[in-house]
Parts: C-alpha cells; structure tokens; sequence
C-alpha cells in the first residue's frame, strides 16, 4: 500500500464511490474468459458442493452435487467439470507460431491461451485443492474414475499454481484484479466482499459506492461469492435440502438443492461478469502482451507435457524445484512492479514520490554533444530537466524512462531543480542521434532508477546435484496406488 | 401447472429470506411461524413436481426387521465386551442389516432400566451400562446384564483390553465365513490399522495376522486389567443393590442431586 | 457492588471459553473490549440489542464434520489417538490407560479432574494415559471460566499433554496457517489452566508441557495424523494480556461513575433497555476499532459504524493508517493532502508528503 493508494481510499472514503488507482489495464482479458464460480462444502478441504461456469455470460452451466458427503458424486461434479472445462482449454493448443530466439532453438508457442476468472484467493486454492485430490486419480484400477479426471486435476494444479506468479494473467481473482485498479473507501480486508467491491467500483444508480457496499455485506441480498456458503444459507435452506436427497434421491431432490445453490450461486455469475466488464472498460498497458506471452510460453509447455505423458505434479517440490521456483516467483515480481510502473504514470508517480523516479520539462538540449576522439568518440547527447518532484538523483545514477524504449541516461549534475542528464542509450548507431531519440526543449519527460536490470537467477545445482543438507537428490516422482486410491473422505 | 410452480418458487425464496432475517434478529417465534410456511411452500412444490412427473415408481417394502434391542443384543454378543453405540451400529452394518442407526440407540439404556425397575429379572436379558470405576455408568458404553459382573466394570485399563478384545472377535467371526462381507473386512481394517503390527499400510487387514497382534498386545494389559476389574466388581458387589449394579450408582444420585 | 457488577448489570457473568480468551490477545489496545469482556457482559446480546449483530455463524456441515471427527479419533477408548502417540512420542506398549472424566456426571468433572491429575502428577507411573473430557478452569478479572480441552494426555515423557483435535485438514504437510495459528492459541489456554491447577495442587507447573497434539485429518481422508505444537509464544502472548485485564481498575477509574451496560432483562430476559441509552453508554468507553475485529469480536458492527461517524482512519486498516503517519482522522488527513488545513506541530513531515502526493495523483488523473 503506497502513500498515494492510501489517500485514494481516503478520498474514496469521502466521495462514497472508488478512486482508480491506475490508469492502463496491468492484466491481460481475455476476448472469451471462462468464468467459473465454485462452492465448497463447509468444514471440508475439497468437498466440491456446485459451481457456474461458462464462457456466454447468457448461459452459465451449473453443476451441483446434492450430496457432497458421496465421493462417486464428487468425482462426477469433476468429470462435468472436465466436461466444459478441458475442452475450452483444449481449444487453445492447436493454432502456433514458431518463436525465433538469439542463442537457441527456435520454439512453438500458442497464438492464444485460456483464461479462467474466479471470484477471489480462497476460490483460487480451492481449485488447487480440487486439483490434488484429483490429479493422482486413475482410469484403470482399484477405484477408477473417468478418465477426464485425472486430467482435470493436473490442469487445475498448473492453474492454480501460475497463479501465484506476478503478472500472470491465465487464472485470476476477480476481487484481486479489480484491487489493482481501484481504491475503495473500506479496508482491504472487506474488499475481499467481491459484492462490496463492485458496489464502491460501480455503485447502482442513484446509490452511493459505500451504501452498495453496505447492502452487499447482508448474506441474503448478496450470497457470498464462495467458495465458503453463507451459514445460515448451510443451515436453513441447503442442509434440509441434502437430507431430503439423502431420503430419496429422486429427480426432484436433485433439482431442489440445484435450486438452492442458483440462488446463491447466480448474483455472483453476474458479478463476475461485471466485473470483467469493468476491467475491460480500460486501456490495456504497453507490457501487458509481454506478461501473455510469458503466460502463452507455460501454457505451451504444459500442454508439451501432458502430451508428452509425463507424470502428475509431485506432491511436494525438492529442495532444489523450491528454490528455483521461489527465485523465479521473486525475479517475477521484481519485473512486475518494474513493468507497471513503466505502463502506468500514476504508478511511477509512487516512486516520484519516494524519490526513485523524477518528471519535469526539458529546458535545454544539446543532442550533438560528444565526448572522446577519433574511434572512440562517443554520441552523448545532454538534457536539461527542471523538476518540481521532492528528491533528485546522485550524479553517476543510471535511468531509465518510460517515454522512450531501450533509453538510458546518467545523471551528471544536479543543479536546484534542474537537473542535467547524459544520454548513454537508445540513440542509434549514427553519427548523430536517430530523430525523437533526444528530448527536446519543452518536452514532458520522466526518468527512473528503476530499470529492468534484475539479478539473474541465483546458481542452483541441478535437482540431481542437490546437497544432501537439503534432502539429498529427490528421487524422480512417481506417483503410486496409494496415491490413486487415496480416499476421499 | 408450471406458472403455479413459478409462483411457488418466489413464494419459497421470499419466505426464506424473511425466515433468516427473523432468525438473526433473534425472533425466535416469527421465525417458528415463517417456518411453518416455508414448509407448506415446500410441500406444495414438492407435491406440484411429482405430479407434473407422474411416473415414480413405489419404493420396495423393507424386510421385516429384529426389534432394535434384539439387534442390538446381537452384536455385542459378537463382540463379547461393553461396546459404544458407534461400535454397535458398525458390527450390525458390517455383519447384518444396515438398519440400525445410532440415534435409536440414546434412550435405550434408559427404557430397558425403566422396565427393569417395573418387573426385575422378567426378561432374559437387559442392555445395561458398563460401570467405572466410580461405579458410575460409563458413558456411552452398553453392556449385556447376563454377563459376569468382571466383564461389565472398567478399570483404566479396560478400554484398551476391551478395544482389542473387540478386534478379536470380530477378526475370528470374519475368519469363520466362507465370504467375508466387504464392510466387515473394512471395519477390521480400520481396527487394526490402530493395533501395532496387525495391519501393513492401508491394505486391508488379514484376521489371522490381526488376532495374533491384537493378543499380543492384550498379554501386556490382561493381568493388570482383571486384578482392577475384580476389585471393582467385588466393590460394585459389595455396595449396590441390583438395579444400581446393573445401570450404576451415580445415575440415581447425579440425577436426584443427592450426592 | 463491585464496580464490574454494575457495568454488567443483575446477570452473572458470561463465562469465557478458551476461543474467548485467546481472542482477548487479538485487540490487547481496546478499552471497551477489556472492559467488557472483564465485566462478563455477553457481547453477542448486547451487539443483537443494539440491532448490529457481528456476522458470524457456524454451518452445521462444520459441526457435523468437527464432531464426526472428534469421535472417530477418540472412539475405542481413543485407539486411534494412541496410536499417533506411540508413532509421535514412542510411547510404551503398557501406556494405555483411560478415563473418561466426564462419567462422574457434569458437576463433578472439575473436582475429578484435578483429583486425577493430582494423582497423576504424585503417581507417575501405572495411571492413565488418556483423560477424555475434562474440566480445567481459569480466572479472569475474578471470574472462573470452565475450560474444556479436547484430552489431556499424560505420560508422554513423564508430562501431560494438551490434545487439540481439528477437523481441518493437513495437506501434504501443510495446513492453512491460520488456522493452525488459532488452535495454538486455544490449546496455550488450556496449558495455561493447566499450569495453573498444578501450582494450585503444589506441583509443579510445567508438568504441563508446551508442547501440545494437533490432531487433523490427513489429506482428503479420515485418517487422523498427529503434529506436535510449540505454543510457547501464545502463552506468553497470552499470559500478558491476562495480566493486563488485571489492570482493569485503571480502566474502570476513568469510567463515569454510573455508567452501566445493563440489558435491563424483563422476567423472560428480553431486554428493554433503549438501544439508543446502551449505544450511548458505550460511547463512554473509547474502542480502538481494526478491520480485524470483524472476525473476532461480537462488537465489531457497533464499533465500525462509530468509527464511520467519527471519519476515523482506522477504517481503512492498519495498513492505510501506517502510510498516513498515524493521522487519525480521515478529514484531517485530506484537509493536509489538499492543503486546506495547517498541519499541526509535529505533523509537518507528513502534511508535506501528502500534498505531493495529492499534486502527483491531480497531475496524473488530469
């Protein structure tokens, strides 16, 4: 939370409707997102109770388990889930390109890629648990399943999983997006209320967003958005619902406790689509296609291996696979919050702020400045900016600039607030500068010494050279009955 | 027909609402009433559904059933030591009916020492209570009166002695049929998975491997556990009269407040 | 009349169980939580009198669970749980004892267990193992509170151990850490009485080990797997914050003499005191309202509202009010972004951060 994030709540707070705090879109939307809203059963890991799920905001599909104590019927609701889900999926694998790369074999990466959107964190683990006790499931065998189970299970892990990368844009958290973009006037805690956030974001009309959040926390007008149910909804109307199945699970007993989960299950299948919309309404960052690329890049390579009949994820990574993944998730952020703020003015008004980043107006230029001689004279051109920002950088200070790509200039004097820059980067190979790669005299620009230099990944020893402080080599995963057969309880 | 079905379901959501609004402002009696309704809602479509379906087929008459003591009475003769109603109910699953459900099984205790006091001694036997060593009734547990006093009191140990005893016998009755019952082979398993050395993992348990462990570790605890029973039995029989020996002591004066 | 007795009014006291007394660490700032809870005012009633009822609720399909679980794990004379103990600690093949404390009958069970713990603190050896369902109890501001861990077992290297069963699951070795967080400090509760009772009994205290049994389902299954639970730091957590409530009499001190929180019950315990005298009354007892309490305490409605009426940052979390240099007021805080309000001594710095910040965001948003 920034200081300037804190006084966009504080304002929203004040004018009773949400105060953007970003003016691009930082996450890649699909043209046809599937949604999907999931409900658990209360007091259990996974108990899978329905959802809503679809890609026509007109047609949700709802799947229900009427009694979700019954693990056959719990293993249905995932082969239905499979049903809609893998094929949207799926669908993405066929249509390539071929991706030249400087140094190494050139790859295939999918032209396109799923996107799923869920309502907010838990659902996100949810489906990550759903994936578990899922992926290790057999076909064949002492319990078998159908065998899109399995596969559900493996897809639902890498989703899950990718999502906890920064900028990842294949599975993501309504609330957490929206989060992203505005402030509200209530804590972060209550913006967890998918209901409450779109209320303060897009209050109904004539409503402030603080009354719409208001009603929004009242269980009967606003069903949770799940996984977790509202207890009252548990105890009065879904628990006599499941014992009348229980009784006899007839076709009408089906369709009552279907009932019960619409009710709940549908103003969030609207919300949800709400808020995409919200989200659409934006102007996409200039690096968002970069993150879907990366997100397109893993999308082909699971596809790559399952294809490959590789085995399911491992129950737990090595010592070496955490690692590695937590350097990765840690280089990801670092680009992440380097990359938004590039896109993103009122971003990088953040690190003006604390001094990592200046804007001002050019005052002087001299685009021919040069120094050395013969062979080794080198183009450097000098800017004068004059800045109103608080702090300013020590001379010697590489920046970057958001206004100009693969820009970069030192900072050799300081001067009040003028401040005169050496330009080091990014002005071709000519004798004089390329055109526009200079400010010139009145120009608005914005530097920072915030770059995307990052340290490259630490050297880990490969997984079969891992020291056997931390647990020794792991031995190649191989996923058992016991795993296949694991009950569900 | 359907638009009344419409209407019903508006008619069910509506009440519904007003039933938990009622309940979380703590209005206890409206929410009663509005209960009510929702109940007749619920009937009606329910009533409106299987009509416009018609065609439900009737389900099976249920085979006449032993009276729920005469089940009762027959697993814990397989099982040959006081026993929960959890345990009961699970030996009755696994060997006989499934009919038998741990809620018929709370006020039995109480019916058979109500017609004990009525008429003693008129029936062969009585479910009665296993005693601690308190001479209380052991919570939960029920006994059958026939058997020796030693066999229905408790030591510290017992529960223990009278866990593997249990594995035991139904181990043995296992062995004894041509085609063990799956769920009887279940519930041994799950018994043996806590008995050291009786059961290998999740694999399901073999009675023979499952009688040799569960009676070597009874060897450990047999002796101490009937040097403590008798004195508890010696004592039980020294202090109380015939219907506190079979339902205890401390039910009288608990439930009096006399103690 | 004790002073607590008339905030309460003519009710007894509601007793703590041990989730209220590890949540009284949650919020150790708040006057009018301390207060309350010292007094032994039922919060839930109160929060219901004045129409602002906290929003929590328990499904019974958690319960059910819960309980389901409980019994599978403690059925056969706790077999299951003696065979995490032998796996957990190597407990000895004899070590199988049981006693169900609670076949004394309800009124007894505290006099029985500390009778059995005593012998088994002075015994040792050759008593029981497993103590299913007893009664421990705790004073807070001088009120008894009964508290009833899951078992208490013993032997377990010649100490008795707190066993706290949950129905959450562990899931390949990870459970969500709240969770566990909230059952070590529940289970501290329960050392902590029981420490108590052995220095009551003249033993000593830390017979009672800080190490307590979480007991959770493993994976997607039934099957019970044990963790062993430092809970030394919740006891200190929590030792503390008992010894503050002690210091309940400063509170009470700046309490305007009269002031009570009394329901006034008719003869059927409906309350017919105006909501509107009892919202007034708590106002007199200042709360330090936080996002969190909506999870943890029954109040949390009433306070948020105040705090809305009163524009306070502490709204917004934490968080927000760290960024703000701990300006209080929301108005306040913008008046110095906007450069309509002189700061006041002291808040120069950040009256100065905050309207670059406002200049940076206008110049942004143009």
């Amino acid at each position: 939370m920034s200081v300037l994030a804190a006084l966009a709540r504080l304002r929203a707070a004040r004018e009773g409707v949400a105060q953007p705090i970003a003016t691009v879109r930082h996450c890649h939307l699909a043209s046809r997102p599937m949604v999907l809203v999931p409900l658990k059963l209360a007091g259990e890991a996974a108990a899978p109770l329905g959802a809503v799920v679809g890609t026509d905001p007109d047609h949700p599909r709802l799947l229900v388990v009427p009694q979700p104590r019954d693990r056959d019927l719990r293993f249905s609701f995932a082969a239905e889930l499979a049903e809609v889900l893998l094929p949207y999926v799926e669908g993405f694998a066929g249509a390539t390109e071929t991706v030249e790369r400087r140094g190494g074999e050139p790859y295939e990466r999918c032209l396109d890629a799923p996107q799923i959107l869920v309502p907010n964190r838990p659902a996100v683990t949810f489906l990550g648990l759903l994936g578990r006790s899922t992926r290790f499931r057999r076909a064949d065998g002492p319990c078998p399943v159908h065998p899109s189970v399995p596969l559900l299970g493996r897809w639902l892990t890498y989703f899950a999983d990718r999502s906890h990368r920064p900028g990842s844009s294949l599975l993501l958290a309504a609330t957490e997006a929206l989060s992203t973009h505005w402030a509200t006037g209530q804590s972060a805690l209550e913006d967890a209320n998918l209901a409450a956030l779109v209320g303060w974001i897009d209050p109904p009309e004539g409503m402030s967003g603080a009354r719409a959040a208001e009603e929004a926390e009242d269980p009967l007008l606003w069903p949770p958005a799940g996984p977790a149910t509202d207890p009252g909804f548990d105890n009065e109307v879904l628990a006599p619902a499941v014992r009348a199945y229980e009784e006899a699970p007839s076709g009408h007993a089906v369709e009552r406790v279907a009932q019960a989960l619409r009710t709940q299950l549908e103003p969030t299948w609207r919300l949800m689509w709400r808020a995409a919309g919200l989200l659409r309404a934006l102007p996409e960052g200039g690096r968002v296609g970069e993150r879907w690329e990366a997100d397109r890049g893993s999308f082909t390579r699971f596809v790559e291996r399952l294809a490959e009949n590789g085995p399911p994820q491992a129950r737990r990574d090595g010592a070496v696979g955490a690692a590695a993944r937590l350097a990765g998730l840690e280089r990801a952020q670092a680009g992440y919050e380097v990359q938004r703020a590039y896109d993103d003015p009122l971003i990088m008004a953040e690190y003006r702020l604390t001094g990592e980043a200046f804007a001002g107006t050019v005052t002087a230029a001299d685009p021919g400045h040069a120094e050395g001689e013969g062979r080794s004279r080198k183009l450097r051109p000098l800017v004068t900016v004059k800045t109103a920002d608080p702090v300013q950088p020590a001379p010697g200070t590489v920046l970057g600039s958001p206004d100009r790509r693969g820009h970069a200039a030192e900072v050799v004097e300081v001067a009040g607030d003028e401040i005169t820059l050496k330009i080091v980067k990014g002005m071709g190979r000519g004798r004089t500068p390329a055109p526009g790669s200079v400010p010139e005299p009145g120009e608005r620009v914005t530097y920072t010494s915030l770059t995307g230099d990052f340290p490259s990944s630490p050297a880990l020893p490969d997984p079969e050279l891992t020291p056997w402080t931390h647990g020794g080599p792991p031995e190649e995963y191989v996923p058992g009955d016991e795993e296949a057969r694991e009950e569900w309880a | 027909m359907s638009e009344s079905l419409d209407a019903l379901e508006l008619r069910i959501a509506e009440l519904r609402a007003r039933v938990r609004r009622a309940v979380r402002e703590g209005d206890g009696g409206a929410a009663r009433t509005l209960r009510g309704e929702l109940r007749r809602a619920e009937k009606a479509w329910d009533a409106t559904v299987t009509a416009e379906e018609s065609a439900s087929a009737a389900p099976a008459p249920e085979p006449p059933l032993l009276p729920i003591r005469e089940q009762v009475h027959r697993a814990l003769a397989l099982l040959g030591v006081p026993a929960s109603a959890r345990l009961i109910v699970a030996v009755n699953d696994a060997f006989f009916s499934r009919a038998l459900r741990g809620s018929q099984l709370t006020s039995l205790r109480r019916d058979e020492e109500r017609s004990f006091r009525a008429s003693p001694y008129a029936r062969p036997y009585y479910l009665c209570a296993a005693l601690t060593d308190r001479l209380s009734p052991a919570r939960g547990l029920l006994a059958d009166s026939t058997w020796a006093s030693e066999r229905r009191v408790l030591g510290p140990l017992s529960p223990r002695v009278d866990f593997l005893v249990s594995a035991v016998r139904i181990a043995e009755h296992l062995a004894r049929l041509a085609e063990p019952p799956p769920g009887a082979l279940r519930l041994l398993t799950r018994m043996a998975q806590n008995i050291p050395g009786a059961a290998e993992g999740l694999a399901p348990a073999d009675p023979v491997t499952a009688i040799r462990a569960a009676w070597a570790e009874l060897e450990v605890h047999r002796a101490a556990d009937a040097e403590q029973r008798a004195e508890v039995a010696a004592r039980a029989g020294r202090q109380l009269s015939d219907v506190e020996g079979l339902f205890g002591a401390a039910t009288m004066s608990t439930l009096r407040g006399a103690c | 009349m004790n002073r607590l007795d008339a905030l309460r009014g003519p009710v007894s006291a509601r007793p703590h169980d041990a989730r209220a007394i590890a949540a009284l660490a949650a919020n150790p700032g708040c006057a009018r939580r301390a207060l309350l809870d010292a007094a032994g005012v039922d919060k839930d009633r109160t929060a219901r009198h004045l129409g602002v009822p906290a929003p929590f609720g328990r499904s019974q399909f958690a319960i059910t669970r819960g309980n389901a679980f409980e019994a599978l794990v403690k059925e056969n004379g706790c077999a299951g749980l003696l065979r995490l103990l032998r796996e957990l600690f190597g407990l000895a093949v004899e070590e199988v004892g049981y006693q169900d404390v609670e076949s004394v009958g309800a009124h007894l069970r505290h006099s029985h267990t500390r009778a059995l713990i005593d012998r088994a603190a002075r015994e040792g050896e050759g008593t029981a193992v497993f103590y299913d369902h007893p009664l421990l109890s705790l004073e807070i501001a001088g009120h008894t509170s009964y508290l009833e861990p899951d078992v208490v077992a013993f032997q377990l290297g010649g100490r008795f151990h707190i066993v706290e069963i949950k129905s959450f699951a562990v899931i390949d070795g990870q459970a969500a850490p709240d969770k566990v967080a909230a059952a070590a400090r529940q289970a501290a509760v329960y050392v902590l009485a029981l420490r108590t009772l052995l220095t009551d009994l003249g033993h000593d205290p830390r017979l009672a080990s800080h190490e307590a049994v979480l007991v959770c389902p493993e994976n997607f299954t039934n099957r019970p797997v044990a963790t062993s639970l430092d809970v030394r730091r919740q006891l200190a957590v929590l030792r503390r914050q008992l010894a503050r409530m002690t210091e309940v009499d400063r509170l009470l001190a700046e309490v305007p003499d009269g002031l009570t929180f009394d329901l006034a019950p008719d003869g059927d315990g409906v309350p017919t005191r105006p909501a509107r005298e009892l919202a007034e009354a708590l106002s007199r007892v200042p709360a330090r309202y936080a996002p969190d309490c909506l999870s943890t305490c029954d109040m949390c409605m009433f306070c948020r509202s105040e705090a809305r009426e009163c524009g306070s940052t502490d709204l917004l979390g934490r968080q927000v009010r760290d960024r703000l240099g701990g300006v209080s007021g929301m108005a306040e805080a913008l008046g110095m972004a906007e450069g309509v309000l002189t700061p006041a001594e002291g808040q120069e710095e950040i009256a100065l951060l905050l309207r670059t910040a406002e200049r940076l965001r206008q110049e942004c948003l143009r």
